[in-house]
C-alpha cells in the first residue's frame, strides 16, 4: 500500500515536472496553431484581393492596433466606429484593438513586441516616439508615406514627430499648451472676460483681483495654474513655459541648453507664483482640470483636449471656458510646445504596413476626423486642408488660441525625455515647495540632467 | 536516537540493506522536491542572475526587440548611480520608510491584536471588518489617500482646518517634501496593519494561560507579563510578521508611484522608484538592473541582521 502511494506520488511529480518544463513550448505551439487557424479562416472568408493605389493585397490582413483610448468612455465610440467604417471600406482588412490603460501603454507595447507579439499601429503621445524609435519598434513614416502626402501636414507638427531628424509618426491632431480661462471669474473680479492677459506681467497685474475671489462655498480661487507634479507631461508643460519666456531647454542635438535668461526667468516666475499663493502646488494637469471645473482656478495651461477632463466633471464648464494663447514672458513671444496625438507604425511586413497606411489615411480624412475633433477631443487637425473648419474656428475651447499654432515649436525628442521631464518637475518643486534659491537649484538640476542626457 | 537504532535494527533483521533504504528515502524526498527546485531555479534564481549580469552591461529595450546581447560597459551603470547623487538619498529614504512603517506597523498591529484578543464588546465585529483595507488593491488605496490628502478639497484639509480653528487652511501633506513620505507611510499602514494584527492575534493564542496565571499570582503586573511572557512566547509569529512587513515595504512601489511619483523634489524617491525610473522611464534596463542589484544586496544584509536579532530561542 505504502509502495503504491510512493509510486503514485512519483508519477504525479513526474507529470508536474514534465508540464512545468514543457509549458513554454506548449504555449508556442498553441500560438502557432491559433494563428494558423486564423489565417485559414481569413483565407476562406475572402478569396478576392483588394487593390490600393500602390499595393495589391493578395490575402486578408489584420492590423493589430495598440490604442489606450478604446478603454476610455467618450473615445471608445469613435474608435469602434472608425474601425467599422474602415472595415466596410476595405473588407479584406480587419482592425484588431490591443488595449492597455493610458499610463501603461508605452511599457505594454514594448512588452508585447519584446514577447514576440506583432503591433502594427500605436496611438499615443509624441513623447513616446523616441522610446519606440530607439527600440526599433516603429518605422520612419518617410519609408511609407509619400513626400507629397506628408507635406499636407503642418510642418511644425511634423517636426514634433522627429527623432534625431527623422519623422517616426503621423500626427492625427495636435495642440500647443494653451491657456484656458474662466470668463465668469474674470467678470466677478471686474476684468474684461474678452481680454485675457497676453503677457506674464499683465497676468500678474490681474492675479490679485482673482485671488481675492471666493467660490460660492467659500473656497479659495487660484489665479493661475501651472502643472509641476512629478509626471512626464508636467515636464513638457514646463518646457512650454520656458519657450514662452523665449528660453530653451534642449538644443536640436538633445544637449542641455539652459544657460539662457528665459530658462531662469521661468523658474523665478514659478517661485513668485508660489510665494504669492497663486498656483496650486505640485498639481497634476488633472488636478488643475478639477479646480478649473469647480470654479476654483481662473487660468491654467493645458492641451486643448484637456478640456474633456474639465467637461467630465462639470458639463456646464463650456459656458464659462475660453482659450487664449500662452503668455509671453521676459524677452519671449509666448511660444509653446506642440503636443500631438500620434499614429506610429510597426514594421511587420509589406502587407501589414500598406494596410496600416490605408487606415491612417482613412483616419485623417475630413469625414472621420472633423466630427471627432468637433465633438469628442477638441484639437487642431494635422492636415492643413482641414484648418478652416467652422466648428473648430468657432469652438470656445479652440478659437481663442488658434494663433498659438503658428508660433508653437516642437520639443527635442530624445529617448530619455520622460526621465528628463521628471527632473524638470523636480527643479520646479525645489524652487517652490522646497523654497530653494533659483540659481542654486538650476545648478543642481544641470548636474543631474547632464547625466540623464548622457544615458 | 534510540528509536532510530531500533528501527534500523529491525530493518537489518528483515534483510533490507540499511544504506540502500536511506538512499532510497533520500531519492524519493528529492524527487518530490524536483518541481519546487525547477520553479525556484527558473523563476527566481535565473532572473536574479540575469539581472545581476545585465547590471554590468549596456542593455536597453532595443536589445530585447532585436534579440541582441548587452555590451559590457565597464561598471558604467554603477558609476552613473553613484555620480548622479541619487542612489544614496534613495537608500536613505528607503530605510527611513521601511524602518518607520515596520516599527509603527508592529506597535499599532500589536495594540490592535491585544484589543481584539480581549473580551471587549464588538471585538468580533471589528475583527470581521478590519481586513477591508488589506483587500483593497494598492493602487486604489493610493488613489483613496490622494483624495483624502487633496490640498484644496480633501478630507484631511477640512479636518485640519476645523481643529486649528481655521488657522491652517493650506495643509498639503503630499506637497511638502518634509511630510510627503509620512503621508505615504500612513497609507501603507492603513493597508498593512490589518494583516499584522490578524497574525499577531493568532500568535496570542500561543501564550499559555497557566503561565500568565502563575505570573499574575506571583504579582507580575500587566506590563511585566506583556514583556516577559507574551512577547517571548510570540517571538516566532513576530519574526514572521515583521519579516513580511520589511519585505513588503522594502519593495513598496505602486503606492509611492501613484501618490507622489517620487516627488516632491525627489523626497519620496525610494530604491523601487529609482529602479523603475532608470529601467522604464529612462529606458536603460542595465542601469535599472544596477539599482536592483544594490537593492537586493541591501535586502540580503537586512534579512541577515534581522535573523541575528531574532535568533531562535526555545520557550520551555
Amino acid at each position: 500500500m505504502s509502495k503504491m502511494k510512493k509510486v503514485l506520488s512519483l508519477l504525479l511529480i513526474f507529470a508536474l515536472t514534465v508540464s512545468l518544463v514543457g509549458c513554454g513550448g506548449a504555449q508556442k505551439e498553441e500560438t502557432k496553431t491559433d494563428s494558423a487557424q486564423t489565417d485559414e479562416a481569413q483565407a476562406t472568408n475572402e478569396e478576392t484581393s483588394e487593390t490600393s493605389d500602390n499595393y495589391e493585397f493578395t490575402e486578408p490582413v489584420t492590423i493589430k492596433f495598440a490604442n489606450y483610448a478604446v478603454l476610455e468612455a467618450g473615445y471608445d465610440v469613435f474608435w469602434n466606429n472608425a474601425k467599422k467604417g474602415f472595415e466596410e471600406k476595405y473588407p479584406d482588412i480587419t482592425v484588431e484593438f490591443m488595449t492597455a490603460e493610458y499610463g501603461q501603454m508605452l511599457t505594454q507595447v514594448v512588452t508585447w513586441v519584446g514577447g514576440g507579439e506583432k503591433v502594427d499601429l500605436v496611438f499615443g503621445e509624441a513623447s513616446w516616439l523616441p522610446t519606440l524609435a530607439d527600440a526599433g519598434i516603429i518605422l520612419p513614416v518617410t519609408d511609407t508615406f509619400s513626400e507629397d502626402y506628408l507635406s499636407q501636414i503642418y510642418p511644425s507638427m511634423m517636426d514634433a514627430m522627429k527623432v534625431y531628424g527623422i519623422p517616426y509618426g503621423v500626427p492625427m491632431y495636435a495642440s500647443p499648451f494653451i491657456m484656458f480661462y474662466n470668463k465668469d471669474l474674470f467678470e466677478q473680479a471686474g476684468l474684461d472676460p474678452n481680454s485675457p492677459p497676453t503677457t506674464v506681467d499683465e497676468m500678474m497685474e490681474m492675479a490679485p483681483k482673482l485671488a481675492a475671489l471666493k467660490t460660492a462655498d467659500g473656497n479659495q480661487v487660484y489665479p493661475f495654474g501651472m502643472t509641476t507634479a512629478s509626471v512626464g507631461v508636467s515636464g513638457s508643460c514646463l518646457t512650454s513655459l520656458v519657450y514662452g519666456f523665449g528660453g530653451s531647454v534642449l538644443n536640436a542635438d538633445g544637449q542641455l541648453d539652459i544657460d539662457n535668461a528665459g530658462f531662469t526667468q521661468t523658474f523665478e516666475f514659478l517661485k513668485e507664483l508660489d510665494d504669492k499663493g497663486y498656483n496650486p502646488q505640485v498639481s497634476k494637469l488633472k488636478d488643475l482640470r478639477n479646480l478649473f471645473a469647480l470654479g476654483q482656478l481662473a487660468m491654467y495651461y493645458d492641451q486643448s483636449w484637456g478640456f474633456n477632463g474639465v467637461r467630465s466633471i462639470n458639463p456646464e464648464a463650456a459656458n464659462f471656458v475660453a482659450s487664449a494663447a500662452p503668455l509671453a514672458g521676459g524677452q519671449g513671444t509666448g511660444e509653446s510646445v506642440i503636443q500631438a496625438h500620434t499614429l506610429m507604425m510597426g514594421n511587420n511586413g509589406e502587407a501589414q504596413v500598406e494596410a496600416t497606411k490605408l487606415f491612417i489615411e482613412y483616419l485623417l480624412t475630413e469625414d472621420v476626423l472633423v466630427p471627432y475633433l468637433e465633438n469628442v477631443a477638441p484639437g487642431y487637425p494635422s492636415m492643413m486642408a482641414l484648418s478652416e473648419i467652422q466648428g473648430i474656428k468657432e469652438s470656445p475651447v479652440l478659437s481663442g488660441a488658434l494663433k498659438s499654432l503658428d508660433t508653437a515649436k516642437s520639443a527635442t525628442n530624445i529617448p530619455t525625455i520622460n526621465d528628463f521631464n521628471l527632473e524638470l518637475t523636480a527643479l520646479s518643486q525645489a524652487v517652490t515647495v522646497n523654497d530653494k534659491e533659483v540659481g542654486q537649484s538650476i545648478e543642481e538640476f544641470k548636474k543631474v540632467a547632464e547625466i540623464i542626457l548622457s544615458n | 536516537m534510540q528509536n532510530k537504532s531500533i528501527t534500523f535494527g529491525s530493518h537489518k533483521t528483515k534483510g533490507a540493506p540499511f544504506l540502500k533504504r536511506i538512499t532510497k528515502d533520500r531519492l524519493f524526498a528529492l524527487s518530490l522536491l524536483i518541481p519546487s527546485i525547477i520553479v525556484t531555479v527558473m523563476f527566481i534564481l535565473v532572473p536574479v542572475l540575469d539581472s545581476v549580469i545585465r547590471s554590468f552591461q549596456d542593455y536597453r529595450i532595443k536589445n530585447i526587440i532585436a534579440g541582441t546581447p548587452g555590451q559590457w560597459n565597464e561598471f558604467a551603470n554603477y558609476m552613473k548611480l553613484f555620480s548622479n547623487n541619487k542612489l544614496l538619498p534613495s537608500i536613505e529614504t528607503t530605510f527611513i520608510f521601511v524602518g518607520g512603517v515596520v516599527l509603527a506597523q508592529f506597535i499599532l498591529g500589536m495594540a490592535m491584536a491585544l484589543v481584539l484578543n480581549s473580551n471587549l464588546k464588538g471585538a468580533r465585529f471589528i475583527r470581521s471588518i478590519m481586513m477591508a483595507p488589506w483587500i483593497v488593491p494598492t493602487i486604489i488605496s493610493g488613489l483613496i489617500w490622494m483624495w483624502i490628502y487633496q490640498p484644496q478639497y480633501g478630507l484631511l484639509k477640512y479636518v485640519v482646518e476645523i481643529f486649528s480653528f481655521g488657522k491652517i487652511t493650506d495643509f498639503a501633506m503630499l506637497n511638502n517634501p518634509a511630510t510627503a513620505l509620512f503621508g505615504i507611510a500612513i497609507a501603507a499602514l492603513w493597508k498593512q496593519i490589518p494583516l499584522t494584527a490578524l497574525l499577531l492575534v493568532s500568535g496570542l493564542a500561543n501564550v499559555p494561560d497557566e503561565t500568565m496565571e502563575a505570573a499574575r499570582v506571583d504579582g507580575a503586573n500587566s506590563v511585566n507579563r506583556f514583556f516577559h511572557i507574551t512577547i517571548p512566547y510570540m517571538k516566532s509569529i513576530i519574526k514572521v510578521t515583521t519579516s513580511m512587513a520589511i519585505i513588503e515595504n522594502f519593495k513598496q512601489f505602486p503606492l509611492i508611484w501613484t501618490m507622489t511619483g517620487g516627488g516632491p523634489n525627489n523626497s519620496t524617491s525610494t530604491l523601487a522608484i529609482l529602479s523603475y525610473r532608470e529601467a522604464f522611464v529612462s529606458n536603460n534596463l542595465g542601469s535599472g538592473a544596477a539599482v536592483t542589484t544594490v537593492w537586493m544586496l541591501l535586502m540580503v544584509v537586512v534579512v541577515i541582521l534581522f535573523n541575528i536579532i531574532f535568533k531562535e530561542t526555545k520557550m520551555d
